[in-house]
């Protein structure tokens, strides 16, 4: 027989039990696991343990690195406020675990274990900060296909920050500004009566190409530097990947592999064709080709080029076994990260086509469905608040598929009251009965945010607090908190 | 310390620019007052294709400057830039056809420099030119021309009021370089100096092809239509709003066509309203008011269009360059053929004020559209009652008609009226706007409407749209379908909006945040 006291308990247990379900099925991550709030004490413990040192005598130049040491605290403090970081249990742990082999193997060079972060940029990087701090960004983790992908790329970080770069570099800039040789060079340029633009911009290149030419060296020490950590890890290293990188800049100019109307048929609704054309006469239908006589000279470069990389290190290729493919629900999470930081920042038409490039790939999840609703909802919203332009962010024709000219074509030229029936059917689609509660949530959201009403601010906030009141561990919580004031 | 660099260009602007806030910001501050900037549309066959931002970089040697043309794409979007040196050079126009532009500016030698003395600067060399430039999308400057020019010229303080760098001179010319493309043909250039106006024509290697003079007048407005060219010119005296006439020239020749005198059978001038293409055949129309001999070409106050200033409208199609070739549309109200609807004195019986018309235009079916201020003008009772009342004292009555007169006016919504392709003239619809107060009628009727009509339109969709932008909304009014698509308030907390023309079937959105210093643009659809 159970007391009243056990059944008590297993009913609380089991309520416990189902809510911290439904919790981890309703997001792909808590609202609370932004670094807003997950990196809250980091954040203060930085601000305490990052102390400038006192390296310099000349007071003109302690205060400039002073000034550099600041700033870089600074970019880190403001970032984790800016939600730019975020601290998702499973892809910290992968990632952890690839920079605790590193560390293990490497002891002699990593003394402590290294403060890892990751930034939620769809940009395919990572960077160092110095201090034991390493950034990974979302980017990288869905381009990568393998854990020794992130391991090279995390290596070369480390590298970094064993080498001191980024406080060598905070160094020979605040020697260099506080030079009698640069004030001597910039002092010039007044005493000039010609060309005064072109000697300020002279002396601030031969800067900039010291601090390059250092930096190309520094690139170069830490990619033979990750080669050493990860053979030492027995890691494998395949400088081809060097190579994969330099396609990364191609992420929209990958083609769909169906017609763009196709994706919309869904919704009932008729499409004419020429809404995926360009209508407007415009140069950007034209065909140019600059001289642009204001690219980076070569020399300028802080990073040397991809296949120069994999020239200097394709010699020390080494296989440990078999290479590990980044597991797919690793992916999938930052990937699915990803494409709601990007239509959390608005940018609409990259939001819509990552999700239409997955479901190329066959993904027949609901949560992509329903982004495809918040995309064309928020359209709407960026629609009537005048907004529409920057929403869309129109790429030139040059750095895109044709498929995303089509699309960013339909998104800039939809008419409004076409585009609210797209809304309607796109609230009323069968997917809504397969996505939690607080995705659910956003369709009540919306309404009030594209309600129309002559009373909009009062009705938008109230609507934002409920959600917010509603579904407080939300992901999508973010997104309510734009419209809370 | 970034495993990958992708963005080379971003990181040394960032590099740069730490540099620059952490070294003497004082030189970087004047080195940049030292650069100008002018930003003109790239126009062709009247629409809007693109940007271009003109920048004068820094004084190169004694007699030139360092000059960068950057594009941009109708969605302001970079597209390439050009460095080149030159003396002092401000841009006039742009136009764009067959891969070509064609920029024209003034040109002068003592354009952009500072003199230190007054003597020094009135002791230099002063030669001007207009110089037209033609330019490749592969940023290549093909062709350069000069004519030579005699400007107004005045020497000014440079600097500000408290540091006086010297002195400068201002120029200007007569009338100001206008340039239109000739669509498939090359570009005509036209400007007025000192020894009269000039209008030539180049083709697309920046060859010219003629070079005219044209007598001056007080004004004109250059319209390129098919292979023809057209120049309205204003008369300088007799009409403060009339006194216009209309002369082409073919392209190819140079050849004058007969001159079009803008008045009416009776010989009643005609205001210009809108001079352009129709948007269905590409040809020149004009449209606007037929003046009233007596009580027009001398309206001050808003009592003044309550007394008949306009006797009616008109249009006018130029579809050829015989006198049979132009198609005349007049609609009088004056002699009270439009009532009960219009009144002689042009009351609109369904706004129930007088029109105040001010923009007009073509839209894709033949109608012409007028479009105006409705003005309401009301007997002051109380000032009429208050003279009856204080006629006894033979004083107060003229001192209290004297003071406060004896109507008041208010110029309420915008009327919308339209005349059709078989000339009839008929009230539309009526725009909500924001009511002015009743003021005196004798007010100056400027102080009274500062609203601004212009007209947009979408040729994919066939649709007109008119802007009536006053000091509280702007409202976007679709013509065909009778019905304000957008009102846009002009203030909304600390942010300012302004609407500008854009690329076609657009318009801009111009936001500028007075608390955050910062201003924001966005081109939205008209749909």
């Amino acid at each position: 027989m159970q007391t009243a006291f056990e059944r008590t308990f297993l009913v609380v247990f089991f309520i416990l039990l189902f809510s911290n379900n439904t919790k981890a099925q309703n997001s792909i991550y808590s609202y609370y696991d932004l670094s807003e709030f997950s990196f809250a004490n980091q954040k203060d413990s930085l601000k305490k343990a990052w102390d400038c040192p006192q390296l310099y005598k000349d007071k003109e130049t302690q205060k400039k690195y002073k000034e550099l040491w600041n700033s870089r605290t600074e970019f880190i403090t403001a970032s984790i406020d800016a939600n730019n970081y975020i601290y998702d249990d499973a892809i910290y742990h992968y990632l952890s675990k690839i920079v605790i082999d590193l560390e293990k193997a490497n002891s002699q060079l990593l003394k402590q274990k290294p403060l890892l972060l990751v930034d939620r940029s769809p940009s395919v990087n990572a960077y160092a900060l110095g201090e034991n701090v390493i950034v990974v960004n979302l980017g990288l983790i869905t381009f990568a296909k393998t854990r020794e992908d992130l391991a090279l790329a995390i290596a070369h970080e480390l590298s970094h920050n064993i080498l001191n770069h980024a406080e060598n570099s905070m160094e020979n800039t605040a020697v260099w500004l506080t030079s009698d040789e640069f004030k001597n060079s910039m002092n010039s340029v007044l005493d000039s009566k010609y060309e005064r633009l072109t000697r300020l911009k002279k002396v601030l290149e031969t800067f900039t190409f010291d601090r390059s030419r250092h930096s190309r060296y520094h690139e170069s020490d830490a990619d033979s530097l990750a080669v050493i950590l990860l053979k030492n890890s027995h890691i494998s290293f395949d400088p081809e990947f060097f190579l994969r990188l330099d396609s990364t800049d191609e992420e929209y100019r990958e083609p769909l592999k169906n017609p763009v109307k196709s994706y919309f048929t869904a919704y009932n609704i008729p499409l004419e064709e020429t809404l995926f054309q360009k209508r407007a006469k415009g140069l950007s239908s034209h065909t140019y080709n600059f001289h642009d006589n204001e690219t980076l000279a070569d020399s300028l470069k802080t990073h040397p080029d991809c296949v120069k990389r994999y020239e200097k290190t394709k010699d020390e290729i080494s296989i440990f076994g078999t290479t590990t493919p980044i597991p797919a629900d690793i992916k999938e999470k930052a990937n699915k990260m990803l494409i709601w930081n990007i239509y959390d920042n608005q940018n609409l038409t990259e939001c819509l086509y990552r999700i239409l490039l997955e479901k190329d790939n066959g993904n027949v999840d609901p949560w992509y469905d329903f982004m495809m609703y918040n995309v064309l909802e928020g359209l709407y919203y960026s629609s009537i608040q005048l907004n529409r332009f920057n929403a869309v962010g129109i790429k030139p024709k040059e750095y895109i598929s044709k498929d995303y000219y089509e699309l960013q074509n339909f998104l800039e030229q939809i008419p409004l009251d076409k585009l609210q029936e797209f809304c309607k059917a796109a609230s009323s689609q069968a997917f809504w009965n397969n996505v939690p509660a607080d995705a659910r949530g956003m369709k009540s959201l919306f309404d009030s945010l594209n309600s129309g009403s002559a009373n909009n601010g009062k009705v938008q906030v109230a609507a934002a607090k409920e959600y917010l009141t509603t579904f407080p561990y939300s992901m999508y919580c973010e997104f309510a908190e734009h419209f809370k004031k | 310390m970034q495993f990958f660099m992708r963005k080379p260009l971003l990181a040394l602007a960032l590099c740069l620019s730490t540099a620059i806030s952490h070294a003497q910001t004082k030189i970087i501050k004047e080195v940049s007052d030292d650069i100008e900037t002018q930003t003109r549309p790239i126009i062709q066959d009247n629409s809007l294709v693109g940007y271009l931002v003109f920048t004068r970089l820094e004084q190169a040697s004694q007699d030139s400057f360092n000059y960068k043309i950057t594009l941009m794409d109708e969605n302001l979007n970079d597209i390439g830039t050009i460095n080149f040196r030159d003396i002092g050079l401000e841009l006039g126009s742009v136009a764009f056809d067959q891969d070509v532009l064609c920029l024209a500016y003034l040109q002068s030698t003592v354009k952009g420099k500072i003199f230190k003395k007054i003597k020094e600067a009135k002791h230099s060399e002063d030669k001007n030119d207009v110089v037209t430039q033609f330019l490749t999308l592969e940023g290549k400057i093909i062709k350069v021309n000069a004519i030579p020019a005699e400007v107004e010229s005045s020497l000014q303080l440079a600097g500000n009021r408290w540091v006086h760098r010297g002195y400068q001179y201002t120029e200007n010319l007569k009338h100001a370089i206008q340039l239109k493309n000739v669509s498939g043909k090359g570009f005509v250039l036209f400007y007025g100096d000192a020894n009269g106006c000039n209008l030539a024509a180049f083709d697309f290697k920046g060859i010219q092809l003629w070079r005219k003079k044209i007598e001056d007048k007080q004004d004109f407005a250059l319209l390129a239509s098919k292979s023809d060219i057209y120049l309205l010119e204003k008369e300088q005296e007799k009409y403060i709003e009339g006194g216009g006439s209309l002369v082409g020239f073919d392209f190819d020749k140079g050849s004058a066509y007969p001159k079009i005198q803008m008045e009416d059978r009776d010989g009643r001038s005609l205001t210009l309203m809108s001079f352009g293409n129709d948007p269905v055949t590409g040809n020149p129309y004009l449209c606007g008011k037929v003046i009233n001999s007596r009580f027009g070409n001398h309206i001050v106050s808003a009592k003044n269009f309550t007394t008949g200033p306009y006797d009616g409208v008109y249009t006018m199609s130029i579809n050829g360059h015989s006198k049979k070739d132009i198609k005349q549309t007049f609609v009088y109200w004056k002699d009270g053929s439009q009532q009960p609807a219009i009144n002689t004195k042009g009351y609109v019986a369904d706004a129930a004020s007088f029109m105040v018309l001010s923009d007009a235009f073509r839209d894709y079916n033949g109608n012409t559209y007028f479009v105006g201020t409705e003005l309401i003008r009301r007997l002051k009772i109380g000032t009429l009652v208050a003279s009856l009342i204080t006629i006894p004292t033979f004083v107060l009555p003229p001192m209290i008609l004297g003071i406060g007169g004896t109507n008041k006016c208010k110029a309420t919504n915008a009327i919308v009226m339209k005349l059709s392709p078989k000339g009839v003239l008929t009230y539309d619809n009526t725009i909500n706007c924001a009511n002015t107060r009743f003021v005196k009628a004798n007010t100056d009727y400027r102080d009274i409407d500062q609203r601004d009509y212009y007209d947009l339109s979408n040729p994919e969709s066939k649709n007109t749209y008119v802007v009536a932008d006053d000091l509280k909304n702007i409202m976007i009014y679709n013509v065909a379908e009778k019905k304000v698509v957008r009102t846009i308030a002009h203030k909304a907390g600390n942010i300012r909006t302004y609407v500008a023309p854009a690329k076609e079937g657009h318009f801009m959105v111009i936001e500028y945040n007075k608390k955050e210093k910062y201003t924001s643009l966005s081109i939205e659809p008209l749909n």
